[in-house]
């Protein structure tokens, strides 16, 4: 860990040594670009799951893609450490049907509130779009092969989080409420779109592997550090946390 | 290949982290069902969220019922299911849930349920809240000679509140009005049901106001059977009387497969306002908005419809006699068993329970009254 911050806090110290010193055409030389695109597949879950949460019916990661592009310093003589600042456009998203019990619920029209206890099944959309930015760590395992670990931030510009309950009951309030059934056809929508956090920061852990002269297949786990939802937002009574594969290629220059 | 292996590593942690827990113990506390030992109860007991209503046979004293519960699975209740008690008063019951964190008193009424008002004023209302208080509504009430409430009366305002729509009583389908022939009246409007109610394919709520009981936990799904119309009558109905004043909506309307209203050209909405006697048997205790004048249904003993109703903002004052269903009659001994049922319905729409009607059509309704044989027997 110790190491891999001091690539980081490094590839600063050179790059504004370098600049400073006016020596900044063989600080650009030695960069190495690449750009790459990749799908996400993964979902917004609790960890662990809330008992609450009785049976996962059914997921769909839905196609998450992505672009970006990513700036990389090599260090030392031996070149094996280095450390990239990049910039991604992403999309995450997931649709999941879950069956569960006594789970916090609100619906939200016209202004007013219907609040209470949900017992039955619950469909929940959730889709983002963001601009994220890591921070990472790069090492060179072998020729082919590169590790990298970091931080990342990300600004969500669109979110989406809603879905419906369907074939259970609310207990309006809480448990002791007047009894709500909802069968057959009948659905209650939901939507937390508003409650969603814009901002988020995460982890991400990857690697990446040369398969053809410049072309890379990179695999990244993103582990989002937040809540999904903002902190005052108290209906949905667990953290969700995104935790998404990124799989995709990139070319190298 | 390192590929699809690492997305084997991530999803076998995945899964690790996902694994459903232990079902969490039960947070209700509900009565489910009540019983009484031996041949007590004159028909099913009415269970609401907080209230238990025990009619029993008219020979069967109050003083020492030892009613027996079937509660949410693991909830307790205190006193203890079996324990005897005198229900010349209403008994409170106390039933925590299994988990310990939830409880909930159930006040619990034993009754004979032989003094039914016959007169209605529609005088007293009290106010429910819904959507945690951000909504209000009426329900009226009726008051026995002591000055104390002797019947409740049933609407479907508890479910309107579902539709987002509503705010203070006004707003409602149901809610009392100030200019009734003597003091307060009821007021039965039709409103929209928003975009949620459209949804859910029921555009339109017809105001309405029964005798029976609304059963709001079937109110979304069947709203037709939601509707138990009637309660406990030991009396022989002859007259159905009162005033109305109806003011159609503009625009009758239909819903669509979609559950949009489409307008039908030429069509004037108009209301219900009738009473019924039936006889209540075990599996069909009361009717319900599927059944309630059905010709075929072999439990209606008679009704009292008004047959020419018409739009008027001058109060109509209105006396229609029961009419007995061919061959039917009223067997004394059922109604001294208490065996038959009345009910009065309203409905500012009369298609209301398919969900056509004109918004805004407006039904207001006051000093209704129910003579019975014995009645003009004494006069």
């Amino acid at each position: 860990m110790k190491k891999i911050l001091l690539a980081v806090l490094a590839f600063f110290a050179i790059g504004v040594n370098e600049i400073s010193a006016g020596g900044n055409q063989g600080f650009f030389r030695s960069l190495e670009y690449e750009v790459n695109a990749g799908t996400n597949i993964g979902g917004a879950s609790p960890i662990p799951l809330p008992a609450e949460i009785r049976k996962i019916n059914s997921y769909s990661p839905e196609l998450n893609l992505q672009i970006g592009a990513t700036v990389r310093k090599w260090l030392g003589t031996d070149q094996k450490w280095g450390a990239g600042l990049g910039l991604r456009f992403e999309t995450k998203g997931m649709k999941t049907k879950a069956t569960v019990k006594n789970y916090g619920m609100e619906i939200i029209d016209n202004g007013k509130t219907l609040k209470g206890r949900w017992t039955g099944k619950v469909q929940t959309k959730y889709h983002t779009q963001q601009l994220v930015v890591p921070l990472t760590a790069f090492y060179k395992l072998s020729s082919r092969v590169v590790l990298n670990v970091g931080p990342y931030l990300s600004y969500a510009f669109s979110n989406d989080f809603n879905g419906y309950v369907f074939d259970g009951y609310l207990r309006e309030g809480d448990p002791t409420g007047d009894k709500i059934s909802f069968t057959g056809d009948s659905k209650a929508s939901y939507d937390f779109g508003n409650e969603l956090r814009k901002f988020q920061w995460g982890m991400q852990l990857g690697a990446s592997v040369k398969v053809y002269r410049q072309l890379v297949v990179n695999a990244n786990l993103e582990w989002g550090c937040n809540d999904i939802f903002n902190s005052s937002f108290k209906t949905v009574s667990f953290n969700l946390y995104p935790i998404y594969l990124n799989l995709g290629f990139g070319y190298v220059f | 290949m390192k590929i699809s292996e690492l997305a084997i590593v991530f999803c076998a942690a995945a899964m690790t982290m996902s694994c459903i827990r232990q079902e969490p113990l039960n947070a209700e506390c509900d009565i489910v069902s009540v019983s009484l030992p031996g041949d007590v109860l004159n028909r099913q007991p009415l269970i609401d969220n907080n209230k238990v209503t025990l009619i029993v046979k008219s020979d069967v004293s109050l003083m020492g019922l030892a009613p027996e519960f079937e509660l949410t699975p693991g909830a307790t209740i205190e006193p203890a299911s079996g324990t005897v008690r005198n229900f010349l008063l209403p008994q409170t019951y106390t039933v925590t849930s299994q988990d310990g964190e939830w409880s909930k008193e159930y006040t619990i009424i034993a009754e004979h349920n032989n003094t039914i008002n016959l007169n209605y004023g529609f005088e007293h209302v009290k106010e429910a809240s819904a959507l945690g208080g951000a909504c209000r509504y009426d329900v009226f009430y009726e008051v026995g000679p002591t000055g104390q409430e002797s019947m409740e009366w049933a609407s479907a305002n508890q479910a309107y509140a579902l539709s987002f729509q509503a705010s203070t009583p006004n707003t409602f389908p149901t809610y009392q009005g100030e200019d009734g022939v003597e003091g307060y009246c009821a007021v039965l409007v039709t409103r929209s049901t928003g975009s949620w109610g459209q949804r859910l394919g029921k555009p339109i709520a017809s105001g309405n106001l029964f005798i029976g009981k609304f059963d709001m936990s079937d109110a979304v799904n069947h709203p037709l059977e939601a509707t138990h119309f009637g309660t406990l009558f030991t009396n022989v109905p002859s007259q159905f009387s009162g005033y109305y004043k109806y003011t159609p909506g503009e625009t009758y309307c239909e819903p669509d497969a979609d559950g949009n209203l489409v307008a039908v050209p030429d069509k004037t909405d108009s209301f219900s306002l009738y009473a019924v006697l039936y006889e209540s048997v075990p599996g069909q205790e009361w009717l319900d908005g599927n059944n309630v004048l059905a010709e075929d249904n072999p439990y209606i003993i008679s009704t009292a419809i008004i047959p020419d109703r018409y739009a008027s903002e001058e109060w109509v004052e209105f006396s229609v006699p029961f009419t007995y269903r061919p061959g039917k009659t009223i067997d004394p001994e059922k109604l001294k068993a208490g065996n038959y049922s009345l009910a009065v319905v309203m409905g500012s729409s009369q298609d209301g329970d398919r969900f056509c009607g004109a918004v805004g059509s407006t039904l207001k309704v006051d000093e209704l009254s129910i003579t019975c044989v014995s009645d003009t027997e004494s006069n």
